[in-house]
């Protein structure tokens, strides 16, 4: 018994309940043998993963879901030993290279190399070519990307490639230009809705509209994240009536708690506090940037309406300069400090921007 | 507005009235910060350096506007101050009116004088008239000097005069003003004028009218009002000091303007400058203790002063010491002291009057009886001592003359050695320091033939008589080798040296030692040239040799064995051997410990050395009083080798050294240590370093930032929310408080900034260039905006240990333990890592940890069904408990799963057979040794080898229970018919389990 969205995942593209127009255009690509590099990109939750699987069944028949995980070792020129997990059916590969962090040209540049000088062995496959998955794409190293560039010509003939990113913001452009973008797109309300109603149909119970509503509005277009709260909340109370509510992940309340903590006190000893909270969420691999979109929206909706503006501003920010810094903590507890200083300020009315 | 300040400033600096000062100064820094908050620099580094620098000009203005008030007793010094401006060229005109502007944006330089930078030396050398027109000018004795040494920085006058003045204090001999070049600026206090050396200064050549102005403050000064101040010892001598009959209704004001200023506001810190001593050694046989925070000096500014004037510094208050310097937040146990002794207390304020006006003993006349005579004593030692060397030397010269008057080559002339060697210590009595050391070695040399024959049985008193060997360990410089080789010359002993310079490794040691007996070429060499058994060193060994190892802890890798053929050979050596080391705790030594007895030379302290060092400055006729001596031992670290060494070459250049010159002696030749990252962070954010009294320069901040460049900015980020800024002390209220967080942003910002450098460094281009700016961004910078007491050893703030380290490798843990559990998880579940952790952990724990704490052993089962289900195994459980926060923190959790629960749990877990997606690498025997060992590893492969072999059948079970379930899903009964296949084959290896 998985979890219901695991059980009730769409294998086919034609099992797919929206983005009607993506997935037709996937299966004619699939049909027409002139299958491309391919970008999936979008939100999480929205269904890329779910979408690319469809289409390797689309390109290749059942035996892409015979998957198996290997662990692979490679050595790096300091002849430091990467462990680096493949999940591979006969017909495809999928790699995620950035859990090997900085070293991920080296999986770029072997693996791939690798695959693409072998052929197909099978003769009765459908296509000629295999095809690499690359999950988390946009947090390829620059180096792995530009190790991709030429690859991905050089062995057309072997070798799709499918990137999976969530935007296409941090992939060079010659990788973007070599790939077809495919835009999953986040499902509206009404699309979620349906796929809720279908769920709830196969588990055999009927599901109230308003409480559909309600996930549909806490999920904010994460798929995954509505049917594991629709599961959840089935746990919770079997009949799915009464006064139902959403309980929110436990570093979602952990961050609240931190933005709360920003907002009650603005001192140093404060900081200090708020910056122990954040290890403790950084080390218990929360992303940063989630914990900083978190907080900045939870501080937002406490704060005077004049200080939201700044506020978002200092996160966004503060954000960049946590992807292009280092050491997160830093930038984070920098926004805080910030934030603590503009509402110390609006509280007492006093616009120190140029105090010295 | 800068006309109405000059003018303020004007009347403040002739008559002291001192409302109006305090009124000023208090107004001063709030004109500063309304003008500097127009600048709006990216990267500020706002110390106080920025503001200081423009200081200078401040005094130089006064002294160009001097002439404008009417003051008729300043006649003179007005004449004078018309003149040096005259004088002065229209580029410097130009500086003057670019002072105005800095000057009145309320800039000012808290104390030029104390530091005697060397480049603003090169090019100062201001006219002697006008500075001493300032100098004498002022009344108020806190001015006076700040003037002087102002004026160096801008104003460019013909050198010569400069020198002259500096000079006259120190040295009758003026005569040598050709060669200013290569002396070392003198310093501006030297520079301060001594009215006493105004006759020599009348000698110089300057073509200004300085004689009869020198002439005229002579006069004037004659009639000098003694300083009530001056205390027990104050002397009576009629020296020149420049206050007049007005003096006592002078004193008085400038009391209250002081209270006034200190009560009308903020301390103004480097608002004071050091007066103009009444005398040189004005502070001589006075005994100080500095407490408390100053408000306008550093401590070590503070010591410095009375130490330059001749005051003695101790750390502790007693009995014996004359004055308590007392500032802000003193010390509660010095208080106490200060009680206990009924000691005077003196503020700063009345610290620097005490300079002003207490006359020194000058000549030994001010002194009292005792010290009177223990000066002339040490006097006359020194010239006794003096006088035996030079008899010596001359001996040696005449005996070495005679002697080698047939073979002129090996007599090195006297004159030509080094002054270490030359003034070595050649009686018992001249080695500094170390006394019951040396005796001790002394003693056990002599009795060495009686200890030899008694067979070294008998410990004697000191314990020594059992060892045939000595091991001296000690700090360099402090005459260790000397006093070996004299203890054995004295001794009767020939000494046999070898160091570090010979090879000495076990066969040498052997061999040449001839411990073994075995050489016959004693006997050969006897009776082929005539010459006696020789050792590897070149010397006879005689039952009258000594041998000294010197340099033992630099036995390295080339001398393979040698300590432990020396340690053979101390073991039944028929000579006395002696070691030295510098490190006792060597590892290198070790087996030496049971067999040397050992003598650990302390450094001497300056007293010991300083009339050894003045007996050699004597006889050599340099002029070196005695507290530049003090300063130079303490600053070499009492290393006398080094200070001969520096007084040598300094001989060269001049004759006479000044405090300053010592000072920048010293600097030249400090020792370079490397402080702690826990140093480096408490000297940042440490009150001083930024303080408005503070000297160091920016690149001796950075330098701090160098002494650990990975740490230091750690340390700084834990840490520089600890203290309790300077810059927001005398604010109130909101105001503070907002400017605090104002601080604090500023600080994050930068250290912001810092790490966008820093990923230039170590990113993949390696910008290692820009590790000045990452020391500005991630350390000066943030500490200059924080700077404060608080953030020390100790304390409810006490400063910590980067945690950054500790939780940066905890989350690289729980990463990795994350990775596991989503690539045992992919075989069902298409999320990303942080997908992983953000929904389904959160959506899982209501199903495998939930059950455990809400319904205890009942619900192992189930949890282990669904942990199955997701191919999780017992460590993939923990992981997913480890990483809960807030309310399903780890902690937390476990507490509430009984104790009961969680061995039935492990046990069942254990117990049973689980599906597992695949094997890791290491499991197969590819990788023999993990890298980064993550959990119990025989454990987990105790599990995998039981699943290997007997998966099959709970897989076939499982397979037929939940085939309801998953009928739909054809994939599923295709993996484990997979999985089978393998394990059938005996972990073959590839033993995948696939499923989807």
């Amino acid at each position: 018994m998985s979890l219901w969205v695991d059980q009730y995942r769409p294998r086919s593209l034609d099992d797919l309940h929206y983005h009607q127009g993506l997935s037709a255009r996937l299966r004619s690509l699939a049909a027409s043998g002139d299958f491309p590099h391919m970008l999936f990109y979008g939100p999480s939750g929205a269904g890329k993963k779910t979408r690319i699987a469809c289409t390797l069944k689309e390109l290749f028949g059942p035996g892409v879901e015979k998957i198996k995980i290997d662990q692979r070792i490679f050595l790096t020129p300091s002849k430091r030993k990467l462990e680096v997990n493949l999940v591979q059916s006969n017909f495809h590969i999928e790699i995620t290279p950035s859990e090997t962090g900085n070293y991920d040209r080296i999986v770029i540049q072997e693996l791939l190399k690798e695959i693409a000088q072998t052929q197909q062995v099978d003769l009765n496959a459908k296509q000629r070519f295999k095809v690499v998955i690359i999950n988390e794409a946009d947090s390829l190293s620059r180096d792995a990307q530009a190790a991709l560039r030429r690859t991905m010509e050089k062995y057309m003939s072997n070798m799709r490639i499918i990137l999976c990113a969530n935007s296409t913001s941090r992939l060079i452009a010659p990788i973007r230009s070599r790939c077809l973008l495919m835009r999953v797109a986040a499902p509206d309300s009404d699309a979620m809705g349906t796929v809720l109603d279908y769920v709830a149909r196969r588990v055999g119970f009927d599901l109230p509209p308003d409480v559909a509503g309600q996930i549909v509005e806490d999920a904010a277009g994460n798929m995954r994240k509505a049917l594991l709260v629709l599961e959840a909340l089935k746990m919770q109370s079997p009949d799915l009536s009464g006064n139902l509510s959403i309980a929110k992940p436990d570093w979602e309340t952990y961050c609240h708690k931190v933005a709360d903590l920003i907002v009650q006190e603005q001192t140093p000893a404060r900081v200090m506090e708020v910056r122990a909270k954040f290890y403790e969420l950084l080390s218990h691999c929360i992303p940063p940037t989630v914990i900083l979109k978190t907080v900045a929206e939870r501080v937002v909706e406490r704060v005077d309406e004049a200080l939201k503006a700044d506020i978002m501003h200092w996160a966004a920010f503060y954000e960049v300069r946590m992807r292009v810094g280092s050491k997160k903590i830093f930038h984070l507890e920098a926004w805080v400090v910030k934030v603590m200083s503009l509402y110390k300020q609006f509280f007492y009315g006093m616009d120190l921007t140029g105090f010295d | 507005m800068s006309g109405k300040v000059i003018a303020k400033d004007i009347r403040n600096f002739f008559g002291p009235p001192g409302g109006q000062k305090a009124k000023q100064r208090s107004s001063q820094p709030q004109a500063g910060s309304s003008q500097r908050s127009l600048k709006n620099d990216p990267i500020e580094i706002s110390d106080d350096e920025k503001r200081s620098a423009p200081a200078p000009n401040r005094v130089e203005l006064r002294a160009n506007c001097s002439p404008s008030p009417p003051k008729p007793q300043r006649a003179h010094g007005k004449s004078k101050a018309t003149n040096a401006r005259g004088l002065l060229k229209p580029s410097d005109r130009m500086d003057e009116d670019d002072i105005q502007l800095r000057r009145a944006s309320g800039m000012k330089r808290p104390k030029a004088i104390l530091s005697s930078d060397d480049d603003d030396d090169d090019e100062i050398k201001p006219p002697p008239t006008k500075k001493k027109a300032t100098a004498r000018a002022p009344p108020k004795p806190t001015t006076a000097t700040s003037k002087s040494s102002d004026d160096d920085d801008i104003v460019k006058p013909p050198p010569t005069k400069k020198k002259a003045t500096a000079r006259a204090p120190t040295t009758s001999r003026l005569s040598d003003e050709e060669d200013e070049e290569a002396k070392p600026p003198p310093t501006k206090k030297k520079a301060a004028p001594k009215p006493r050396q105004s006759i020599a200064k009348s000698k110089d050549t300057d073509d200004y009218e300085d004689t009869p102005d020198d002439k005229l403050v002579t006069k004037k000064a004659a009639p000098l009002a003694k300083p009530s101040k001056a205390t027990t010892k104050a002397p009576t001598q009629p020296s020149t000091k420049q206050e007049d009959a007005d003096e006592p209704p002078k004193k008085k004001p400038n009391w209250y303007a002081m209270k006034a200023a200190k009560l009308a506001g903020p301390s103004a810190p480097g608002s004071k400058q050091v007066p103009e001593a009444a005398s040189e050694d004005c502070l001589a046989g006075l005994c100080f203790v500095f407490t408390g925070e100053l408000s306008s000096f550093s401590r070590d500014e503070a010591i410095e002063i009375a130490k330059r004037f001749g005051g003695r510094v101790v750390g502790q208050p007693s009995g014996k010491t004359n004055y308590i310097v007392l500032g802000d937040n003193a010390g509660p146990s010095k208080l106490a002291a200060i009680k206990k002794h009924g000691l005077k207390c003196l503020s700063e304020d009345e610290f620097l009057d005490l300079i002003a006006t207490r006359k020194g003993p000058g000549n030994g006349k001010g002194y009292d009886e005792k010290t009177k005579k223990k000066m002339e004593k040490e006097q006359a030692d020194i010239k006794k001592a003096a006088k035996e060397i030079e008899a010596r030397e001359k001996e040696a010269q005449k005996s070495g003359s005679s002697s080698t008057f047939g073979s002129s080559s090996n007599a090195p002339n006297i004159e030509n050695q080094l002054w270490t060697t030359r003034y070595a210590p050649q009686t018992l009595k001249e080695i500094c320091g170390n006394k019951g050391q040396v005796e001790k070695l002394q003693q056990w040399l002599t009795d060495w033939f009686v200890l030899l024959k008694s067979g070294f049985k008998k410990p004697g008193k000191n314990g020594m008589n059992i060892f045939r060997a000595v091991l001296i360990t000690g700090p360099p410089g402090i005459g260790k080798t000397t006093s070996a080789h004299l203890c054995a010359k004295l001794a009767g002993f020939t000494p046999i040296e070898l160091n570090a310079s010979d090879a000495r490794s076990k066969k040498l040691v052997e061999n040449g030692m001839n411990i073994n007996n075995k050489s016959l070429d004693g006997y050969l060499a006897n009776s082929v040239d005539g010459h006696s058994a020789t050792n590897s060193a070149g010397v006879a060994i005689t039952d009258r040799s000594c041998l000294i190892m010197d340099e033992v802890d630099g036995m390295s890798a080339g001398d393979r064995g040698g300590v432990g053929a020396m340690n053979a050979l101390i073991k039944k050596t028929k000579i006395p051997i002696i070691c030295i080391a510098n490190d006792k705790g060597a590892q290198k030594l070790k087996p030496l410990q049971h067999t040397t007895f050992s003598l650990s030379f302390r450094k001497p302290d300056a007293a010991a050395v300083r009339s050894r060092i003045l007996t050699i400055a004597y006889k050599e006729k340099m002029k070196v009083p005695a507290n530049v001596v003090d300063q130079l031992v303490q600053g070499a670290q009492s290393d006398i080798r080094q200070v001969i060494n520096m007084l040598s070459t300094w001989k060269r250049s001049s004759d006479t050294m000044d405090f300053d010159e010592g000072k920048s002696m010293v600097k030249m030749n400090e020792k370079y240590a490397i402080l702690t990252p826990f140093d480096v962070t408490q000297k940042m954010l440490g009150p001083y370093l930024f303080s408005h009294t503070a000297r160091e320069t920016l690149g001796d901040k950075m330098e701090l930032y160098f002494h650990d460049h990975s740490f230091t900015p750690l340390f700084i980020q834990e840490n520089y929310l600890k203290t309790q800024p300077a810059r927001i002390r005398s604010l109130q209220g909101p105001e503070q408080i907002l400017k605090h967080l104002d601080l604090m942003d500023r600080a994050a910002s930068s250290i912001s900034d810092g790490d966008l450098v820093d990923a230039l460094i170590h990113g993949p281009e390696q910008h290692w260039s820009l590790m000045p700016l990452h020391a500005v961004c991630s350390a000066v910078r943030p500490a200059s905006f924080l700077y404060g007491q608080g953030a020390g050893y100790g304390g409810p703030n006490a400063m910590s240990f980067p945690q950054w380290l500790g939780q940066n490798s905890k989350q690289n843990k729980l990463n990795r333990q994350l990775t596991d559990v989503q690539v045992r998880m992919r075989l069902k579940v298409s999320g990303d890592k942080s997908e992983i952790r953000q929904s389904y952990l959160p959506a899982l724990f209501p199903h495998i940890v939930g059950p455990l704490i809400d319904d205890g052993s009942a619900a192992v089962d189930e949890v282990i069904e669904r942990m199955d289900e997701y191919y999780l195994s017992k460590e993939d459980w923990d992981t997913v408990v480890e990483l809960g926060v807030d309310q399903n923190k780890d902690e937390l959790v476990l507490k509430k799963i009984p104790a009961a629960t969680k061995t039935a749990f492990t046990r069942k877990y254990n117990a049973a057979e689980h599906p597992i997606p695949f094997h890791k690498a290491f499991d197969l025997g590819k990788v023999p040794k993990k890298l980064a060992a993550s959990g119990p590893a025989p454990d987990i492969e105790d599990a995998f080898d039981l699943d290997d072999e007997v998966a099959e059948a709970s897989d076939d079970d499982k397979e037929d229970k939940s085939a309801d379930d998953i009928t739909k899903d054809k994939l599923v009964k295709v993996a484990k018919k997979k999985k089978s296949a393998p394990a059938n084959g005996g972990g073959k290896g590839r033993g995948k389990k696939a499923a989807s």
